[in-house]
């Protein structure tokens, strides 16, 4: 809770006048030359839109390229105005902006355009996420196989899986700085897995059966009840996830330890 | 827990220069001789990734100063726990030889400004920052350093001497300061007040670290960009700084338009100059 001290009444005038608020509270607290100490007053205003508009551009490079950027400064103002960072950790800011923009009507024209954030922001995610060792390989082929199928998963932190009804992966890679922004296929629906492999955050498009596979290994179910459809092989897709390093640990059944 | 990395610390004969992301490859494959790093605290708040391997790997080579630019010391708010825990847990994996904030405030209702805000100097001010400054010492469990911060406003509540305030917090709570040389001079040209008098006022032993940085000059007053050479009149500033104090573990900031690391190196040679006849003053007067 806010004191209610002369200090944070300060503190609440001179947050609202930077963030776009009223600033006669805080203008009759500044000393010196009132029209200087307004002008001077707006040296914060600015540099903090544009440490938010600069904290977003940086996560969401590939919206603010097909976006453009006065429609991207707009909707980062906008974005700050509702929903401000709450945290001082700016590569944390930017969460809700997927989706903001799906109820942004100047993005209706662009109805993939949210599914990109939420792209974009599983990579930034991705990137940054704790890192954990690789599983136990060695553990892992002692497993009896009749254990096998109760085998339990559980996935590297940085793994994430973007579902879009569009082909997210395609608008992503076309709008990277080398491309002309023509993406290669113009039908999703893109099945997106992303995962950080040597320090870099790596995408791979999938079919809908792996994706669930993936989804429901993620979930902690156990391997033969994950690998879903009847006759459907799971194993090529496991083999992908620990070849890559996306198998983080794993538990047997209960019985079996 | 066991120290993973050599204990190191700053030599205040060398200066130092601020860690950025465009310089990772260079500075890795050069390891130039420099006192210290520094990084912004928030920038390394990551449970994992690249960015806190390459701060281990720099670790390994040099000392590493933890510099928190959103702690948000002077707020009227609660102190935000995550952030502390999130402190805590870097200085736990980075064993830093220096860490340090700004006197100032950046988030207020919960919401995050993300700037260095000026505090009214009054004593409500003062004993507020100074249980906070307790408070974040002892969850550190070590002392940390408090910098003066540029102000382009001050308000009429005000009634203690900036350099005043800053010493007095160091006096109540043990904390060192981090005298930045570019902030004191930025505040005397925007308010027209003597450069010197934050330096009168500070107790020569509790300076711990010293700043350097450019500025920007626009028609409202010079404003503290670190996107510049040092000026030349910081410069002169900072030689009568250690004429006084004797040499600190100075730092070279460059956080906007960040070029070659070569420039950067370069004001951290013109740092070593000074560093150099101020040790040799100590020597003859010693």
């Amino acid at each position: 809770m806010t004191g209610t001290g002369a200090l944070a009444r300060l503190q609440a005038a001179f947050a609202s006048a930077v963030t776009g608020g009223d600033e006669a509270a805080v203008a009759a607290q500044l000393a010196g030359d009132p029209a200087l100490a307004r002008r001077r007053l707006a040296i914060y205003r600015e540099a903090i839109g544009a440490n938010r508009r600069g904290a977003l551009r940086s996560a969401y490079p590939v919206v603010a390229r097909l976006v453009g950027e006065a429609f991207f400064d707009e909707a980062a103002r906008r974005l700050a105005d509702s929903a401000p960072p709450a945290c001082a950790d700016l590569n944390r800011y930017g969460d809700g902006f997927p989706a903001f923009l799906t109820t942004y009507p100047h993005a209706g024209q662009m109805p993939w355009l949210a599914d990109v954030a939420r792209l974009e922001w599983a990579w930034h995610e991705a990137l940054s996420a704790a890192d954990a060792p690789g599983i136990d390989f060695a553990a892992l082929a002692a497993v009896p196989a009749e254990e096998e199928p109760a085998l339990r998963f559980s996935l590297h932190p940085s793994v994430r899986l973007v579902s879009s009804a569009w082909p997210v992966l395609a608008i992503w890679e076309a709008n990277q700085p080398e491309r002309d922004g023509a993406p290669d296929r113009d039908e999703g629906a893109d099945d997106v897995l992303l995962w950080r492999e040597d320090g870099r955050v790596r995408m791979a498009l999938l079919d809908p059966l792996d994706a669930a596979f993936v989804a429901a290994i993620g979930r902690g179910i156990p391997l033969e009840e994950a690998a879903g459809s009847e006759g459907w092989n799971f194993a090529p897709m496991l083999a992908r996830l620990a070849e890559h390093g996306l198998l983080a640990g794993f538990a047997g059944p209960p019985s079996g330890g | 827990m066991p120290a993973r990395f050599p204990p190191r610390a700053p030599d205040p004969a060398t200066a130092g220069i601020g860690l950025r992301t465009p310089h990772f490859e260079a500075l890795a494959a050069r390891t130039p001789p420099l006192s210290f790093l520094e990084v912004h605290s928030e920038n390394y708040f990551a449970e994992g990734g690249p960015a806190l391997a390459w701060l281990e790997r720099f670790r390994a080579d040099y000392a590493v100063s933890l510099h928190g630019v959103g702690l948000s010391l002077g707020s009227a708010d609660p102190l935000d726990p995550r952030h502390l825990d999130r402190l805590a847990a870097l200085a736990g994996r980075i064993e830093p030889a220096l860490v340090s904030e700004h006197l100032c405030w950046s988030s207020i209702g919960g919401t995050h400004l993300g700037e260095l805000l000026p505090l009214p100097y009054t004593e409500e001010a003062l004993a507020h920052v100074c249980r906070r400054v307790t408070e974040v010492q002892e969850r550190l469990r070590r002392p940390i350093l408090v910098e003066n911060v540029s102000a382009y406003v001050r308000f009429v509540s005000s009634t203690i001497p900036e350099g005043e305030f800053v010493a007095e917090v160091a006096r109540r709570t043990g904390c060192g300061v981090l005298f930045d040389v570019n902030n004191a001079w930025v505040n005397a040209a925007n308010h027209g007040t003597d450069p010197r008098a934050i330096l009168d006022a500070l107790e020569p032993a509790s300076v711990g670290e010293i700043h350097l940085a450019g500025y920007e000059a626009t028609r409202d007053g010079l404003v503290d960009t670190h996107g510049a050479r040092v000026f030349p009149e910081v410069w002169a500033l900072y030689e009568e700084t250690l004429a006084r104090l004797g040499q600190v573990p100075t730092l070279v900031e460059w956080d906007n338009d960040i070029p070659p690391l070569d420039v950067l190196l370069g004001e951290a040679t013109l740092a070593n100059a000074i560093l150099a006849s101020a040790g040799a003053r100590s020597r003859a007067a010693a």
